[in-house]
């Protein structure tokens, strides 16, 4: 798995259109209702609530009435490299239970919660915030049934783990099924896309494979609005923004997006 | 110089035995009582005869080259390439389609049809194979697409004509399918034991050790 | 040998070597491993077959089409159906979330219930079905032997023209009671605007897909307005398109909303003023003639002045704008900036296909009449009428009515009697319910004139806009139930329930969801089965009427709720075209070549596959194209409304014109009423002690109607909106300072009618002098996810009148803040 960033097929990656983003936070539930998130009576404590996929809010800064409003829906960034010259993203380099790599076929960071120990020191190597950690058992109340509407795709985590966008993982699993079901082996652009891209309304988010020159991912990327999240830190993300407002590009690099303009 | 105390005493005649007396029934505890602490045993509701089911002079349409052919008759995949396992009654009543008019002789049959059939219930069948949560396991991409044979994992399970025990780990909850049937690890067919090394050792066997990526069977 | 101390070491020895060399620990260790990853009380969701269940989303009145994802009998996810015309596979935060609300227990009732503790505590009994009906049967039966069938009132928060407010209504009707009551939306106003501008009781409906400019009156395209699936996706396509071909949205709001804060222009108009800029715009397109005077000479009524038949000279639309809202004027009035005004008219005159839309935020509550009405004369001046990028005249969704019900003597006295909101009288003659009249009526009388009411699809107690006054008027009420799934705050003053299934419980019907161009019939279908004893209220209504005795029973001839949806879907089929499929390769906003070859073969046909897909539509075709019949008494678009000129006159017969004209609530005189105009609707409030201004606003991430937020939702809500228990306010900095405030603070925001502690979040892009309150907070039932998060607005405001409309003009509350 450390052999380097030699990947096989698929370079999975995601491009999202902040021109169309309109803030609603679609991603957000669908993502949750996907991933089988945990949820908790007070979901205002943001350093305690689980959202693999968040809202970031930015403005423009300029007075009324010119105020301008950004949201940048964060997805985990699934980075290619460390920053420092490491073929592996930082949360993985500093993993010391094996518990998060970077798949050589798919692209895709992973996260095994059953041999995650909860050190969180991936969360805090992680320069997008896109880890969490489980302070509390799954909060499925007896008498509730909330249970219910879990999703048997994605294991529910225990207390103690940390946790995070996987893209949708095991929708690439049901994709492969299919696609093995029709005694295919190769995926067709639309088969393996997230839950976000999916419900986004507004189709602002668009999944592929970045090593394919035909998906619509690679075509988008190439736009002179593209950019990633704090791309000097060389992470190699495999999540795009696009953005044809100067501001939000500048707002880009700025090594933290804040969550409210005015703090 | 020697410690009085230790000097004026021989050696005990029977420090062996006494060794011994803790050293063997550690044994007896380790090989033999701790096994059978261990796992609890639970006999499937009903008996199931796979040998009969599979006989094509019997069932009939059970067709196929080979066994893994004849398995997928009933365990066979859904549509969206996902495995069926376990078949539910609507399954079996395909033929056993009657409540009233078995179609064997056997008091097996018999409850199937009076309790399960009439009582519209599913048959609470306990699984051997059943992997836990954190597992993903595509039946597809190893039969359909890796051509292997379900006996690889399941082993003759298809010849038997009684359903053995379901035995199950009191710690973890796993069937001894998937956790090992020899207490000691020792694994003589490939399909005693279904664990993560087990997975990773046949994929690396078969030159696909980018499958052993953890995301490729955990979820 | 004796067992001594040396030789009992040698057993544990022997006994510590010997079990290493069993399996016993290694296996032990691993095991206890393995059981800490396994919590017991970590569920394993259970496997099985995947299935996908196609319905429609009826959370909001957009009727979006949904796909829910099943393993076995449980639903586990709600997706967008890329198969439903109206939302191409997009969906909203709260649609997404929505199994939250069918499998949460504990903010559902799981059966019949009657009250046993005091009102508004929430405690109730379980009951049987019978036992429900049965009881309100006779409560029903009571009234009528007394002779007082009027007694019965229900309010209903089904959307406008559903099939279950006929339903609720017919119910009323049969018994011999005027008193239904609507929740009021934006869709009473559209209805009001277009009845007397277009002459057509069909909804709004904006061709926005294929629009150029898009010049919104406070409508909240990006915050939920009409069905947000569609509203977003036309966002995205609008957005799609390369820089210089990008259709211009420009937003009119006090308040960078998510619409305002991403349109390409933000007009920063005070709340309040949006008419006045209408009209002001009115007035330069008119002056520079930009207007489309083919339309305005061939298909408009009342836009020169004009001599009628008895030789009276009247004021036109033109002379009207011209004298009175001259951008000079209209700038002072909305606080823009002359230049702004000017470029804006001539910008939107000049596009190529312009739509002004109205309707404040999500449409959830009522807008301003002729707020609507000088928006809607904007359409009218630039001719895009009936076009492509336009908007639309459809007559109603050609859905059957119900036939007519037969009363008996009871009932006929009943109906003589007058409504108790006054709506549709000579005051309100244009408005059907009146909700806050009908509760100060309430509140007025000694005793309450009301003996039973029913409560359906709605949750008044906290969502109406009335300071809390239909809360209190339920106090009055002897006998009330509610027909709620859900422990909302109005339920919980009940005296019986009978619940509900939740919306994916139940078949219901979408009568062409807000703001769409072309007609579309929705329908959704139970996805999984009901997760506890509650009926489809279709289903008990009928069940009711049958039991309360033969007049009523008759009334109710089916046999189930379908059966009604069935009747009223047999007009769709005679209306002769139409379709019940969509691939989603060709949009139904595309305009289709030709005439529509439906896709069915017979109405059984058509019933069948309406069942199953949910849907019938008509797409856009070339068959309404320019069709300028308009059913008004004109035949024209009335720039001048006869209806309310012969409504003023009806009334002043009895009194004076002056006197009916106040009495009707205008401040203005002479034929102004008659046409779109601006009055300032400025609360009789000393300014001086409250002198800020407080504004509701709807999220598109949390609801603000009847149904409740799922619980996801609250995690895309940021630290400066909800904060543990309280919520926040929006204030621009310099409100702030004025008043010592800083990020964080803690405040109390006091109108004349009550006040609320809140916190302060130090927003840019709020108006100085206006505290703007999110709508959705505040909730007291349901469970610990919903309830007891921040404070309700409408508890502290103090609606004015809507001149005409009677509605209740809530977006203008003085307020005052004092730092905590």
């Amino acid at each position: 798995m450390e052999k380097g960033h030699d990947h096989g097929q698929n370079k999975y990656g995601m491009v999202i259109d902040l021109d169309k983003c309109t803030g609603c936070g679609t991603c957000m539930t669908a993502c949750a209702a996907e991933n089988n998130v945990v949820v908790r009576p007070d979901e205002s404590d943001k350093e305690r609530s689980i959202t693999w996929m968040l809202l970031y809010k930015i403005t423009n800064g300029k007075k009324f009435p010119h105020t301008e409003v950004c949201h940048f829906p964060r997805p985990c960034m699934h980075c290619e490299e460390d920053g420092n010259g490491g073929h592996h993203p930082t949360c993985v380099s500093v993993c010391v239970a094996t518990a998060t790599t970077l798949d050589s076929k798919t692209g895709i960071v992973s996260q095994i919660y059953t041999r995650c120990i909860g050190c969180r020191y991936c969360q805090a190597a992680c320069p997008y915030h896109a880890r969490y950690f489980n302070w509390w058992d799954a909060y499925f109340p007896k008498g509730k049934g909330l249970e219910r509407y879990l999703s048997p795709e994605v294991s529910p985590r225990m207390r103690g783990v940390v946790e995070k966008c996987t893209f949708c993982h095991h929708r690439l699993m049901r994709a492969k099924n299919q696609a093995y079901s029709e005694g295919r082996r190769d995926l067709k652009e639309d088969d393996y896309i997230t839950a976000c891209s999916e419900a986004c309304p507004a189709r602002a988010i668009t999944f592929g494979d970045l090593n394919n020159p035909n998906h619509k991912v690679s075509k988008l990327i190439k736009s002179p609005y593209a950019f990633r999240l704090l791309e000097r830190l060389n992470t190699k993300p495999k999540v795009y923004y696009l953005s044809t407002k100067d501001w939000v590009r500048e707002w880009a690099d700025n090594p933290v997006p804040h969550v409210s303009p005015s703090s | 110089m020697t410690n009085p105390a230790n000097s004026s005493e021989k050696p005990s005649q029977g420090g062996l035995i006494f060794f011994l007396a803790g050293f063997i029934p550690a044994l007896i505890v380790g090989w033999v009582i701790f096994p059978m602490v261990l796992y609890s045993k639970q006999p499937q509701p009903i008996n199931f005869n796979h040998k009969l089911h599979l006989d094509p002079e019997v069932v009939d349409g059970i067709e196929g080259d080979t066994e893994t052919e004849r398995c997928l008759y009933c365990h066979g995949f859904r549509d969206d390439g996902t495995f069926v396992g376990i078949p539910v009654a609507a399954q079996c009543t395909e033929c056993h389609d009657d409540p009233e008019t078995p179609l064997g002789d056997t008091r097996d049959e018999e409850e199937f049809l009076t309790k399960y059939v009439a009582g519209e219930k599913e048959v609470p069948w306990l699984s051997y194979s059943r992997q836990p949560d954190c597992v993903y396991f595509s039946h597809i991409a190893h039969v359909k697409m890796g051509n292997m044979d379900c006996s690889v994992c399941h082993g003759n399970h298809g010849e038997s004509e009684m359903l053995p025990p379901y035995k199950e780990n009191r710690l973890t909850g796993y069937s001894i399918n998937i956790w090992g049937k020899n207490i000691a690890g020792y694994k003589l067919d490939t399909w005693d034991r279904m664990k993560m090394d087990d997975c990773a050792e046949c994929h690396t066997k078969k030159g696909h050790e980018e499958n052993n990526a953890c995301f490729v069977c955990h979820k | 040998m004796e067992l001594d101390r040396r030789n009992f070491i040698k057993i544990v020895v022997g006994g510590a070597a010997g079990i290493q060399l069993t399996p016993l620990p290694w296996k032990l260790a691993d095991d206890i491993a393995i059981w800490t990853q396994n919590w017991p009380w970590v569920p394993v969701p259970p496997v099985g077959e995947f299935t996908h269940v196609g319905s429609i989303c009826t959370l909001c009145p957009g009727g979006c089409g949904i796909e829910v994802r099943k393993v076995e009998t449980r639903a586990v996810k709600i997706e967008g159906r890329p198969d439903y015309p109206v939302n191409p596979g997009g969906i909203c935060p709260l649609g997404a979330a929505g199994l939250q609300l069918l499998y949460d227990e504990t903010i559902r009732y799981t059966s019949p219930m009657k009250r046993v503790g005091p009102r508004g505590a929430g405690k109730f009994m379980d009951i049987t079905w019978d036992e429900a009906l049965d009881t309100l049967a006779d409560r029903i039966s009571g009234l009528r032997d007394r002779q007082r069938p009027e007694a019965l009132a229900a309010v209903d928060g089904n959307p406008i023209r559903s099939t279950m407010s006929l339903m609720i209504e017919r119910l009323l009707k049969a018994v011999g009671s005027l008193n239904y009551l609507r929740i009021p939306s934006a869709e009473d106003t559209y209805e009001m605007a277009n009845t007397l501008m277009l002459g057509t009781e069909g909804p709004m409906a904006y061709d926005l897909e294929n629009a150029d400019y898009i010049l919104s009156f406070g409508s909240g395209l990006l915050d939920g307005w009409g069905a947000p699936g569609r509203v977003l996706n036309a966002w995205g396509l609008w957005r799609g398109k390369t820089l210089k071909k990008r259709v211009r949205v420009v937003q009119v709001e006090s308040r960078a909303s998510n619409t305002a804060s991403r349109a390409d222009q933000w007009i920063a108009a005070i709340p309040g003023t949006e008419g006045a800029l209408a009209l002001g715009l009115a007035h330069v397109i008119i002056k520079e003639r930009l207007f489309s005077t083919e339309f305005v000479n061939n298909h408009s009524f009342g836009f020169n002045d004009w001599m009628s038949a008895d030789g009276r000279h009247h004021m036109g639309f033109k002379t009207m704008v011209l004298d009175q809202y001259s951008p000079d004027k209209v700038a002072r009035i909305t606080g823009l900036s002359l230049r702004e005004i000017v470029s804006l008219a001539k910008d939107f005159a000049g596009a190529k296909a312009p739509i002004a839309v109205c309707g404040k935020g999500k449409g959830t509550l009522n807008g301003s009449l002729f707020e609507l009405m000088a928006v809607q004369s904007l359409n009218a001046l630039t001719g895009n009428i009936n076009r492509t990028g336009g908007i639309f005249m459809r007559d109603p969704l050609p859905v059957s009515p119900l036939p007519e019900v037969e009363l008996d003597a009871i009932a006929r006295q009943g109906l003589k009697k007058h409504r108790l909101d006054q709506a549709g009288g000579m005051r309100y003659p244009f408005t059907r319910s009146l909700i806050n009249s009908f509760t100060n009526n309430i509140l007025r009388s000694s005793g309450s004139p009301v003996d039973t009411l029913l409560i359906f699809s709605a949750n008044p107690s906290h969502n109406l806009p009335d300071g809390g006054a239909f809360k209190r008027a339920l106090k009055d009420i002897p006998f009330i139930a509610s027909f709620s799934p859900f422990h909302d705050e109005t339920s919980h003053m009940a005296d019986l329930i009978l619940p509900d299934h939740t919306y994916l419980e139940k078949m219901d019907d979408v009568v062409w969801p807000t703001g769409l161009q072309y007609p579309l019939y929705g329908l959704s279908k139970p996805v999984v089965d009901p997760v506890y004893d509650t009926r489809n209220t279709g289903d008990v209504i009928i069940q009711l009427a049958k039991r309360a005795g033969r007049p009523l029973g008759s009334a109710f001839p089916w046999n189930d709720f379908e059966a009604v949806l069935k009747a009223r879907a047999k007009g769709l089929f005679d209306s002769g075209s139409g379709l019940v499929g969509y691939s989603g390769s060709r949009p139904a906003w595309k305009r289709q070549a030709g005439g529509i070859r439906p896709d069915y073969r017979s109405f059984e046909d058509m019933w069948k596959k309406i069942k199953s897909g949910g849907v019938w539509y008509r797409p856009v075709d070339s068959a309404g194209d320019r069709q300028m019949s308009f059913k008004t008494p004109t035949g024209r678009f009335e720039f001048f409304s006869t209806n309310i000129e012969l409504a003023v006159k009806n009334y002043a017969r009895k009194t004076s014109e002056q006197t009916a004209l106040k009495q009707m609530g205008f401040g203005v005189k002479g034929e102004e009423a008659f046409m779109p105009h601006y009055e300032a609707m400025e609360p009789e409030v000393d300014s001086s002690a409250y002198p800020l201004t407080m504004v509701p606003y709807e999220m598109i991430n949390l609801s603000s109607g009847w149904a409740p937020t799922p619980p996801f939702v609250y995690k895309t809500l940021f630290d400066t909106q909800l904060k543990k228990a309280e919520s926040f306010v929006e204030i621009n900095p310099e409100t702030a300072a004025q008043h010592d405030l800083k990020e964080g603070d803690r405040a109390i925001v006091k109108s004349t009618v009550g006040e609320v502690q809140v916190r302060i979040t130090l927003f840019e892009g709020a108006m100085p002098g206006i505290v703007y309150m999110p709508l959705g907070f505040g909730h007291t039932g349901y469970d610990e996810f919903i309830r007891g998060k921040g404070v309700n607005p409408n508890s502290i405001i103090d609606a004015g009148t809507d001149p005409l409309s009677g509605q209740p003009v809530w977006w203008n509350t003085r307020v005052r803040l004092t730092k905590v």
